[in-house]
């Protein structure tokens, strides 16, 4: 098995109250946990959760790690399920961190930018990927194939084996149902 | 020792770790009341006693103070006991809190605190060691969820050999810090008895007693600095700078020394455990010429290493080498100890506008301030101010509502509307969730309910306890009857159902009550829609229609 690119590898998940973010941060870390390496994931709850801004910050190592706590520009890589919370969280990525965004933003808020102002600020950022995630939805019938399809990409940049991966993602949804078959064909989009 | 049972881990965030180690550790029962960020404990408890279904209990109680003696009784039973809160909850319980180590403990007890610097969901940022030194108990600080576990662990026999409460103090970034913890083997359930007969006026704190148990609990203090002492050390360096860590700052510390390892070679003084000897501190201060403290919140051990300092520099928040107010932050002490910051992405010149949290789509809190702000209209008081409380309907300060103009702890809008109304700011309008309303709301309502004043209280009933995670409330539906059995006269307690399409009624209602020239009530109920879908009070709704059945 390949090793982390850096140990400690730090990624940073960001999204909107109630989109799943925590819950793609606590499969990348039993993923971890099952391929032997340490894991540790600080979270935001609380008044957070009610469709304002919410962050995951997750270590990885093959020792230990002590505290996650957000550290300015110190995460390999970015999950987004939002593309502004994506640029929200920019000054906690290392210069050649990738980012990984969904483009789906969620306008709950009056001075939003318009859409191509906002993907032209994030293509702007190098290493950042935006992804198509409405299209897979509609194409999967499924509302959360883009968080899978961004964990897939992720998932190339790790070195843990897609079978703990496809474990851990049917463990989450129920073993054998139709719902885990289509979280798993967004995971392999996103995997390629 | 524990042999198979070393092997069993989970994961867990540092509130649950403490959760896990009570319930390893044989307590009989956990009480809380839910604050951000302790309610995960109480709730992981919770959980893993209704999983064993052997007679263990788990109660959401009223509020901290009732939670604390909840427990405090517990003990007295000879069993061992958790009880769990936000840091402005131990406020509230202050009065069990600090007469709970003059009496002194039967069974083993602790007190699981979460203080919240930097503010991410309270409104101060107040440090609980100080309560724990004021009260003259031990107050232990994990930096890991594995120490919040393992030290959970001790301070159970540490609660027993001592006879006080103990205190387990998480600040937000461990108590929502996810990760892999070792249990170890269970003990028992198990009672050490009542108090003896000779030992009961210790707990009748009378004066005469209360001065004798005062002078046992100064007398413990020996015996308190030799159990806490294994908790703190003293780690000889090589230079003349040193190093005070505690709790985070021990843990952002470690993670930062990886990139600068000849900040190990610094003499230490990692501090676990309150309170904390003279003679540690000397040894400390001897080494060195000029120190550096991380810890988070206020700056609690600095101040005792300044107090012994001669000749030593000390660089904390005090001289504002680390900003007095907000969470430790990695970037602080990089620039502290002089540790690079690393290179990120330039920023984007695009505006980032904030994204606060909002009311759930669906939630009635937004029909009845709608409803509210439009009967304030037609009473003619639309420029009056609205005493609110602690809960989710307090977004309702926030544009477009603007409804709001007091916020400041668990049920002060009572007694503050009615305060206002008696300087003569009338109609005196208070909003109070049902959850906060039966929390500390109710000793106000009983001078609300009989004023001589213009005053209505609005009471946002959702049933639950919605800000936290929808808990259940106890006194769910009850509202009409506690409020006239306070005193209202039943013709001013009105309840409407906060919906789009009662909009007219109500407001009409609102109206009235904001008309009338004496106290009203006016009950907003209509159940929290994120309980609704858990189904919060699906088992109390189904008793009801049992018994209307008959």
């Amino acid at each position: 098995m390949a090793d982390l690119a850096h140990d400690p590898y730090r990624l940073i998940l960001v999204g909107v109250g109630g989109q799943g973010t925590l819950t793609l941060a606590q499969m990348i870390m039993e993923v971890a946990r099952r391929s032997g390496y340490r894991a540790l994931q600080s979270e935001i709850h609380g008044m957070s959760q009610r469709g304002g801004t919410v962050y995951a910050y997750l270590s990885v190592s093959r020792g230990a790690i002590l505290t996650p706590a957000a550290m300015e520009a110190s995460s390999h890589l970015l999950i987004a399920l939002e593309p502004l919370e994506a640029l929200r969280y920019l000054p906690y990525l290392r210069s050649d961190a990738l980012l990984f965004v969904a483009r789906e933003p969620v306008r709950t808020l009056p001075d939003y930018p318009d859409d191509p102002t906002l993907f032209a600020a994030l293509e702007a950022v190098p290493g950042a990927t935006l992804v198509d995630t409405p299209a897979l939805a509609q194409t999967l019938r499924l509302k959360q194939a883009g968080g899978m399809a961004l964990l897939g990409l992720a998932a190339r940049r790790l070195p843990f084996d897609a079978p703990v991966w496809r474990s851990v993602i049917a463990e989450r949804f129920g073993p054998g149902t139709a719902v885990t078959e289509k979280n798993l064909q967004a995971f392999a989009h996103g995997l390629g | 020792m524990d042999t198979g049972w070393s092997q069993t881990e989970v994961v867990a965030l540092g509130v649950e770790a403490v959760a896990y180690a009570a319930f390893d550790a044989g307590i009989k029962a956990v009480f809380g009341y839910p604050g951000t960020p302790s309610t995960e404990g109480f709730e992981r408890a919770e959980l893993l006693i209704r999983a064993e279904n052997a007679g263990r209990k788990a109660h959401w109680a009223a509020n901290e103070k009732v939670a604390y003696e909840l427990a405090l009784g517990v003990s007295y039973a000879g069993y061992r006991t958790l009880v769990t809160m936000k840091h402005v909850g131990l406020n509230v319980a202050m009065d069990a809190f600090v007469n709970s180590a003059l009496t002194g403990v039967q069974g083993g007890f602790v007190l699981l605190v979460a203080d919240d610097p930097g503010m991410h969901s309270s409104q101060n940022e107040q440090d609980s060691r100080y309560l724990a030194d004021f009260a003259h108990i031990p107050c232990l600080e994990p930096a890991t969820g594995q120490e919040a576990y393992d030290y959970t662990r001790d301070a159970y026999g540490l609660s027993e050999r001592l006879k006080l409460p103990v205190m387990l103090r998480l600040v937000t970034r461990l108590a929502h810090c996810r990760g892999s913890v070792a249990r170890r083997a269970p003990d028992p359930v198990s009672s050490v008895g009542l108090p003896h007969p000779s030992e009961v006026p210790g707990w009748v704190l009378a004066p005469a007693n209360a001065r004798a148990q005062y002078q046992k609990l100064r007398q413990k203090l020996g015996p308190l600095l030799a159990e806490i002492g294994p908790y703190n050390r003293l780690i000889p360096g090589s230079a003349r700078r040193g190093l005070a860590l505690a709790g985070l700052g021990r843990a952002l510390f470690f993670e930062l020394a990886r990139e600068a390892p000849s900040l190990l070679e610094w003499p230490r003084l990692e501090v676990s455990g309150l309170p904390l000897g003279g003679d540690l501190i000397d040894r400390f201060l001897g080494q060195t010429d000029e120190i550096f403290v991380f810890e988070e919140d206020y700056p609690y051990v600095e101040d005792l290493l300044r107090n012994h300092a001669v000749g030593v520099a000390v660089h904390g928040r005090r001289d504002r080498t680390i900003s007095l107010t907000g969470e430790l932050s990695a970037s602080q002490v990089r620039d502290v100890l002089g540790i690079e910051r690393p290179a990120g992405k330039a920023p984007v010149t695009l505006a980032v506008p904030p994204r606060p949290p909002r009311f759930c789509d669906g939630c009635g809190h937004v029909d009845a301030f709608v409803a509210l702000k439009e009967a304030l209209g037609r009473a003619g008081a639309a420029g009056t101010r609205i005493f609110g409380d602690i809960g989710c309907y307090a977004m309702a300060a926030e544009a477009p509502y603007d409804s709001m103009h007091a916020c400041v702890e668990m049920g002060a809008s009572v007694g503050m509307a009615l305060g206002a109304a008696f300087a003569g700011l009338q109609p005196g309008v208070a909003v109070i969730g049902d959850s906060t309303f039966v929390h500390s709301g109710l000793p106000g309502f009983t001078s609300f309910a009989r004023a001589r004043a213009n005053v209505t209280l609005l009471i946002m009933d959702n049933r639950t306890t919605g800000m936290t995670g929808q808990q259940p409330v106890e006194t769910v539906d009850m509202l009409e009857a506690i409020v006239t059995g306070l005193g209202l006269d039943p013709a001013h307690v009105h309840t409407i159902v906060p919906l789009a399409k009662r909009h007219a009624e109500n407001v009409a209602v609102i109206e009235a009550a904001l008309r009338h020239e004496g106290p009203s009530v006016v009950i907003c109920r209509r159940e929290c829609v994120q309980a609704s879908r858990k189904g919060v009070n699906r088992e109390h709704d189904r008793c009801v229609r049992e018994a209307a059945r008959g």
